[in-house]
């Protein structure tokens, strides 16, 4: 301890200033003090006895959204709501009375409502009734003296214009709720509040950012009975806190044909079921529709129960997204990708010959083709044209289902698509590695027969389908959908242009490619294809392949030939049909799934012509005519040629007959 | 027998100024804050002031067995409780329970306890030790201001993220007022302050990237637009104002009443005070507050050895900083960083801290009659 005195003394002199900083920081704050209370204290005292500052938030408009042709497809409508602010809810008993009256609303409702609330500083506004009348509104402002501390509130709804078309494409906002309330703030570093709409669906939750502006403040000065005077005068006390405008959220035009939207949303209505449609040389979406759906507005303008429950409760689970968030045995759909592999390792040519009987044996286990007697001789555009299962389950014997599972990825199977979209189902392709992984047994001969012909462990989404025809429609190019044009701002200037994507380009040979698409041209073209009785004469030049996936895998062969409708609806297959064209030029890939409908052909494939028609006649009105003529011709010729089948059935009948006749007059006479 | 003569000679002796002080204070305190929450329509708010007295009770008691510890023995122990006081502060951010959006407590079975409160004592008993360590007969210059500056800084980082900035800055400007104190050398003060201003400057006009500036106001703005600062700092002084001179009187307080001020009990004591007991009022309670901070001074002046000495700077820095930053932001003279004011303010960690520290000034004041 020695010398500590003299440490301790040579420091005195910062003792004495650390004294004098006590006293300057006193000084200052009593200086200030003198300021406010004695300068500035009258001019408080006023606000605080009469008057009272209150921040309004402004909220911005939330960006609109357009078609790809430029027509309004989401806009924002004012709504109101009647709110009660408790710091000037006086007069209680009469206020309540007068506002139940005008409301329709009992009286202990609004109560509740309030008591709900009593935890929330008195100067914030309670919301008594959403969504009222203009009526209401009007009686709300003109009783205003009766109704102390109820005003009328502004907000902004979202209006869907098509209602259910396309609502699992651009979703919904609705209010946060306290579960995403800190998710969502870390995700965006912003202070959401409870109250606060964001997109919870769809394009509206993946876009949000974009399409949510930045809401502004101001200052309002009300009255002791919280009515609003005027704007707030410029005081430098209140320097620092100053308005602050909103700043409307950014537009969108989508890449979506608003006609094809409809025409495929009114083709599917009262099915359950999704159809896509892509543009082959961009990967732009140009419709997207599932169903059952909803009505997004209902969302914003805050749900009812009843119409919450009808949802929830419904079977068939309108929420869910049937493109992109649910996928499918694709079935015969497949059968194009197995023909390419086929043809690409050089397994087959388009004569090789493959005997249909309509059954075949491996092993213990007998595969059987959808036609009970077979399709005899089948080269390969005969089994493609009238999807005979037995012959690519023979031949895919020689193929190793690994190098299948490439073919699959180059088209985009077992991969998710990337599409700017929440909640996307990946599908999937099964290789040997991933099924020793999952059930820890080795690969089986007999699988590969199935997966094939998609059955089995193949599963693909809607989107998925369409994209891969899109693959062998152009040529070889997998893109990345995209559902977004452009971002532009409510001045017209363009924020974001969005260019196509490639995912990645495959190498297929020109002579597989004609091959194949020459066998899907004809199923939709040739008098014997599985497509063709629906989709001749609309002037389409559609190349496509309709499949069917099985719900339940059948036990027997007695009811492997079942008629489908026959069933209980939850074992009917589901029907696909996935499409492109025109022949010369291939422009659109449409893809449609219908769930239990029985067949690709005649439950899907009318979707598909509904949504490829609408296209042709806006965007190639000519060709569409004067394919209309050609495919008519085609048809009309068939008939002719039916009816002379017919005509000549008809008459060796009454030969036969005649001779028959003659045969026993013979014999009478004998 | 000479044992039980030592007690009775210690407690004839026992220096009860600080206490006396801090209870007079506390008891402004208890009644302003009846008058704060009185007319809150909520029970949760209401019973607050009961629970105050209780936790003053416990801050106080804790206080008195804190005062009869030896000063060598924090000398002896700084480090290893800054030490482990640091590991709490990284266990808060690991597995810390939210409060409020901000990871302060650590539960412990039922205590539970925010490590960031005992930190500012921690940084000061490391920061005394390590200068009394360190050439004290000297002036300090820039060499001097490193491992200080990295004792003080850490732990500030570390509470800064929970995030809770104004415990962070308090121990920044504890670290400068010991610094201040341990003499260092003018010209380096004003070298430190001219580069720091410039190196933050030069950082955010040039270093950051646009939208990291962006982000950095947007963060800023909206912590303070979380608690409505913007609209608080407003309200508070109209309260402020309105009391004029001699103020509206004990409970007439129409800010309290209406609501108006949300964080009314915590850091906005000072502005229902104000409006309530004037100009005058607010005079006498500075007073008070100006005699503990000079009761400190005095007595960092009179102990015995000089790590003593800086201990009661430390001590004082921490009641200074928290009263000058809590009544400056309530009269909108800074940003609003939600700072309680000692021993006016709800909340029982800060006045445990507070009990503690009036708990080591005594026990420094006591052992100058038995060295």
């Amino acid at each position: 301890m020695f010398g500590e005195d003299e440490i301790i003394r040579s420091h005195s002199s910062r003792a004495h200033a650390l004294g004098n900083v006590i006293l300057i920081a006193f000084a200052i704050l009593l200086s200030r003090l003198w300021y406010l209370q004695i300068y500035k204290g009258p001019d408080l005292l006023e606000w605080s006895l009469k008057n009272r500052l209150r921040k309004e938030i402004v909220k911005a408009p939330r960006g609109m959204v357009f078609s790809r042709n430029g027509q309004l497809i989401v806009d924002n409508i004012p709504r109101f709501d009647a709110v009660l602010t408790p710091q000037y809810f006086k007069n209680k008993d009469n206020t309540l009375k007068n506002l139940s009256a005008i409301l329709n609303m009992p009286v202990e409702k609004i109560k509740k409502r309030m008591l709900k609330k009593s935890t929330m500083a008195s100067y914030k506004p309670i919301i008594i009734k959403k969504n009222i009348s203009r009526k209401e509104v009007a009686l709300i402002e003109t009783e205003n003296s009766d109704l102390h501390g109820v005003s009328v509130e502004t907000f902004i709804s979202r209006e869907y214009r098509d209602k259910e078309t396309g609502a699992h494409l651009l979703g919904y906002i609705s209010e946060i709720n306290k579960k995403q309330l800190p998710k969502y703030k870390k995700r965006d570093n912003k202070n959401y509040q409870l109250g606060d709409f964001i997109g919870q669906f769809g394009l509206e939750e993946q876009l949000d950012t974009t399409l949510r502006g930045q809401n502004g403040h101001e200052y309002v000065e009300v009255d002791a009975l919280g009515r609003k005077k005027k704007h707030i005068k410029k005081d430098n006390l209140f320097a620092g806190i100053e308005n602050k405008r909103s700043v409307p959220g950014l537009n969108v035009r989508l890449t979506i044909d608003r006609d094809m939207q409809l025409s495929g949303f009114k083709a599917l209505e009262g099915k359950v079921g999704g159809a896509v449609a892509v543009s082959l040389k961009t990967g732009e979406i140009l419709a997207m529709v599932s169903t059952p759906s909803f009505d997004p507005s209902q969302f914003s303008r805050g749900l009812s129960t009843e119409y919450w429950s009808s949802l929830v409760n419904n079977v068939d689970n309108p929420l869910r997204d049937r493109t992109i968030q649910e996928h499918y045995s694709p079935g015969s759909t497949f059968k194009m990708v197995t023909a390419v592999a086929l043809l690409e390792e050089g397994l087959i040519d388009e004569n090789t010959e493959i005997k249909c009987t309509g059954k075949f044996k491996l092993g213990r286990r007998n595969y059987h083709c959808w036609k009970k007697y077979g399709h005899g001789k089948v080269k390969l555009f005969k089994a493609l044209r009238e999807s005979c299962n037995i012959y690519f389950q023979k031949l895919s014997l020689k193929l190793d289902i690994d190098i299948l599972a490439k073919y699959a990825r180059m088209f985009g199977f077992g991969l998710k698509s990337g599409i700017k979209l929440p909640r996307e189902v990946s599908g999937l392709f099964p290789t040997k590695e991933w099924k020793k992984k999952r059930n820890g047994i080795d690969w089986q001969l007999g699988e590969t027969l199935s997966c094939a012909i998609g059955q089995s462990f193949v599963l693909a989404s809607p989107l998925q389908m369409a994209m891969a025809y899109s693959v062998l429609g152009n040529g070889g190019t997998l893109y990345k959908p995209t559902l977004v044009k452009e971002v532009f701002s409510n001045s017209g200037e363009i924020i974001k242009r969005i260019e196509p994507v490639i995912t990645k380009k495959i190498i297929i040979s020109e002579k597989t490619q004609r091959l194949v698409k020459e066998g899907l041209y004809q199923v939709a073209n040739h008098p014997k294809g599985t497509g063709w009785w629906r989709s001749i004469r609309k002037g389409l030049q559609l190349s496509g392949k309709t499949g069917t996936s099985q719900v339940k895998s059948a036990s027997s062969s007695e009811n492997l030939y079942e008629k489908c409708e026959n069933k209980d609806y939850n074992d009917r297959h589901h029907g696909h049909f996935i499409g492109f064209g025109p022949k010369s030029d291939p422009q659109v890939a449409v893809a449609a799934t219908i769930e239990h409908g029985c067949h690709g052909s005649s439950a899907a494939l009318p979707i598909v012509t509904a949504i490829m028609s609408t296209y042709m006649k806006k965007y190639l009105p000519n060709m569409q005519k004067e394919f209309e003529i050609l495919e008519k011709k085609v048809f009309a010729k068939e008939m002719a040629k039916r009816r002379k089948i017919k005509q000549r059935a008809d008459e060796e009948k009454e030969q036969k007959k005649k001779l028959k006749e003659k045969t026993e007059e013979i014999l009478e006479v004998i | 027998m000479n044992l039980k003569i030592d007690i009775v000679n210690y407690l004839k002796k026992y220096d009860l100024s600080f206490f006396g002080i801090v209870i007079i204070i506390f008891i402004i305190g208890i009644l302003n804050l009846y008058s704060a929450t009185h007319a809150a329509n909520k029970v949760v708010l209401g019973a607050i002031y009961k629970k105050q007295l209780i936790m003053f009770g416990v801050a106080m008691g804790v206080g008195f067995l804190v005062s009869f510890i030896r000063p060598k023995n924090y000398f002896r122990f700084a480090y290893v409780l800054y030490g482990l006081n640091i590991f709490a502060l990284i266990l808060v951010l690991i597995m810390g329970n939210k409060a409020l959006g901000a990871q302060r407590w650590l539960v412990l079975g039922p205590i539970r306890f925010q490590p960031s409160e005992m930190m500012k004592i921690s940084v000061v008993l490391a920061l005394a030790r390590w200068y009394t360590k360190n050439n004290p007969h000297t002036e300090t210059g820039l060499k001097e201001l490193v491992v200080p500056g990295l004792i003080a800084l850490f732990p500030a980082m570390l509470i800064i993220v929970e995030p809770d900035l104004g415990t962070g800055l308090i121990v920044l400007l504890v670290f400068l007022m010991i610094a201040f104190y341990r003499r260092l050398k003018w010209k380096t003060i004003i070298i430190v302050s001219i580069m720091a201003a410039l190196a933050g400057g030069v950082m955010f006009e040039f270093g950051l990237k646009n939208y990291q500036k962006q982000r950095i106001l947007t963060f800023l703005d909206d912590t303070a637009d979380a608690r409505g600062t913007g609209y608080n700092a407003i309200q508070s002084k109209i309260a402020i104002g309105s009391g004029q001179i001699f103020g509206k009187g004990y409970k007439k307080s129409s800010q309290a009443s209406l609501n108006y001020l949300p964080e009314n009990h915590t850091d906005f004591v000072f502005s229902i005070f104000n409006e309530e007991h004037g100009l005058l009022g607010s005079i006498l309670l500075l007073a008070l507050y100006g005699i503990l901070f000079f009761r400190f001074l005095w007595l960092s002046t009179s102990v015995l050895r000089f790590f003593d000495s800086l201990l009661a700077i430390g001590l004082m820095s921490i009641f200074f900083f928290h009263t000058v930053v809590n009544m400056g932001m309530v009269m909108g003279l800074m940003p609003i960083v939600g700072l309680p004011l000692p021993l006016m303010s709800y909340g029982g960690s800060s006045l445990l801290t507070f009990g503690v520290c009036i708990g080591i000034a005594t026990g420094l004041s006591n052992s100058r009659n038995f060295f």
